[in-house]
């Protein structure tokens, strides 16, 4: 009983929210926890020109994959060497690296706005790319090298005795075997770089380059009273995360939760 | 073995990554320290003032309600979530029916961006159409409608509310997967002894999963402590400053003021503020234990 009531107070609001938004203005003041009687999909096609969601997922999707991809080619080169390599300084090299999940994001942004005013790309996507990368190198390091480390030590012994080199270890025999952590952090990044608010609230103010959170904090702000439409954009914005979680479930989960126990 | 030794390999493999995160993430903090002892507003010539701006800080009653503020959402959170979502896990282990349906709904806001739940929330709050008001009104209990975030009384309630929605469910996957460490014989040896539901909870299942219990605490006090998109969405820190918290204060006195040097300093207090309690958090149990947490986590 009470673990219903936590799942319909959990997902409630959310249903409440994507129901009214195929009602009239005015159905849903009138009647707001029925069924739409008619389904307006006009609320969409509205929400979808005035809040210009096209322009903001096409970046939120450049900025993310883009992003997504880099973290985790430069994190599985990084923790292939930290994790399978002795080096003096390695024992630094990680601890710094860890030392990054400890930071607040947000005690960064102002030294990021100037940094990014000085390098003169404040206001291009390319001000999201670097921070999105640095700021999630750590959790992807720290959940790579561990699983990287788990490996036996015979596997990179047989492979030289094959004449292979330092990267094509790296590329078919460490990467292939890492899937299951790959997958993971994959996906752990491209959701958190989707999500980003701060970042992109500080670095971009140009409409055309805004990202769908930062879009939709805008959107609101302006159109505030038309709640139909209003929940229409962001039920849209919705979509994408949702079905991404219903199938990649277990390695978001793992990812978030070894993410949260970052400390 | 020669091969583990490659100098040139590991500086050039390792390069990228700490190339981006050194500029991008550690270059920042030492700046952000650097403008702290400036008075800076981004367009005239810095000027070095020394502690001024700390000082300013630390007499300022507006930083001290923010930092009060920051208090109460972490007050909130550490009695709101950790406990709700223990007992939540600890019904949840028990009966398996369903299982998979009640995690999978449970974990669903974590993954939601912060700003679509901060939107979602202020329209179930919204004083004339909002969901919590309609309800109330639909069962009869209407004088207790509020305006739920206009009213500096129930303002930070409400955010706290809507915070503690947000995360309830990452902490009941974590207690789920500790919980489902337990060795089972030790439930079966109590059972022989003729223990109770209730004794077995208390003297086996808490104590077993102490430590992930700490972890948990220290992460929901360091989690909180850094709360900005919600607040920042939901009220922006109004109505007359009941829900600003100090990362809040730190945006609008820097972008707003343009004072970079006083937002520097601030933004070295919040780090203070968050490495002293990861300190404490040390201090309390062993740094390794949440690394043996995360690779569990990982694998």
């Amino acid at each position: 009983m009470v673990l219903i009531l936590y799942s319909l107070i959990n997902t409630y609001p959310l249903f409440w929210m994507v129901l009214n938004s195929f009602k009239t203005a005015k159905e849903f003041s009138l009647n707001p926890f029925s069924l739409p009687t008619v389904w307006h999909w006009e609320n969409y096609k509205e929400a979808w020109r005035v809040a210009k969601l096209g322009l903001y997922f096409s970046n939120s999707i450049r900025v993310s994959v883009l992003a997504t991809v880099l973290t985790v080619l430069l994190g599985a080169l990084a923790s292939y060497f930290l994790s399978r390599f002795e080096f003096r300084g390695k024992k630094w090299v990680s601890a710094l690296f860890l030392f990054g999940m400890l930071i607040p994001v947000h005690a960064m942004l102002v030294p990021m706005f100037i940094l990014m005013q000085k390098l003169g790309i404040l206001n291009t996507l390319w001000a999201l790319l670097f921070p999105y990368i640095a700021f999630n190198l750590p959790i992807t390091i720290f959940i790579l090298s561990s699983f990287m480390e788990a490996f036996p030590r015979d596997i990179e012994e047989s492979a030289v005795m094959d004449g292979c080199g330092v990267l094509r270890i790296f590329w078919s025999i460490i990467l292939p075997m890492s899937r299951p952590a790959l997958a993971t952090v994959t996906i752990l990044n491209f959701i958190n770089h989707w999500n980003e608010f701060a970042f992109a609230l500080v670095l971009i103010n140009r409409s055309e380059l805004k990202t769908v959170p930062l879009g939709l904090a805008n959107f609101a702000g302006e159109y505030s009273t038309n709640y139909v439409v209003q929940m229409a954009g962001l039920t849209m914005a919705l979509l994408p995360v949702v079905i991404i979680y219903l199938f990649l479930e277990k390695y978001l989960v793992k990812g978030m939760t070894a993410g949260a126990v970052k400390g | 073995m020669h091969l583990l030794h490659r100098r040139r390999w590991i500086v050039l493999g390792l390069a990228p990554a700490l190339l981006v995160y050194l500029l991008f993430a550690v270059f920042p903090i030492l700046q952000s320290v650097y403008l702290s002892f400036m008075d800076w507003d981004g367009l005239t010539a810095m000027r070095f003032i020394g502690l001024g701006n700390y000082i300013e800080a630390l007499q300022n009653p507006t930083f001290w309600n923010s930092f009060k503020n920051n208090l109460y959402v972490v007050a909130a959170s550490v009695f709101g979530q950790v406990p709700i979502a223990l007992a939540l896990a600890l019904l949840l282990n028990r009966r398996i029916k369903g299982a998979k349906f009640f995690r999978t709904a449970g974990f669903l806001p974590v993954v939601i961006s912060t700003v679509i739940v901060s939107l979602t929330w202020s329209m179930v709050y919204n004083t004339e159409y909002g969901l919590l008001n309609r309800f109330l009104k639909a069962v009869g209990l209407g004088s207790l409608a509020q305006n739920w975030l206009g009213d500096p009384k129930w303002a930070m309630l409400s955010v706290c509310i809507t915070i503690i929605w947000q995360f309830i469910g990452l902490y009941f996957i974590i207690f789920l997967a500790a919980l489902q460490n337990v060795p089972q014989e030790l439930y079966e040896a109590a059972e022989l002894d003729g223990a109770s539901e209730w004794v077995k909870t208390w003297k086996i299942t808490i104590p077993m999963i102490k430590e992930t219990l700490l972890v948990s605490v220290i992460l929901c006090i360091s989690g909180s402590l850094r709360t900005f998109d919600l607040i920042y969405v939901m009220t922006n820190g109004g109505p007359a400053r009941a829900t600003e918290v100090m990362a809040i204060y730190m945006f609008n006195e820097t972008f707003s003021s343009t004072r970079y040097g006083y937002g520097s300093a601030v933004s070295v207090l919040i780090l203070a503020f968050s490495l002293m309690l990861i300190y404490v958090a040390s201090k309390v149990f062993e740094t390794k234990t949440i690394q043996e947490k995360g690779e569990r986590g990982a694998v």
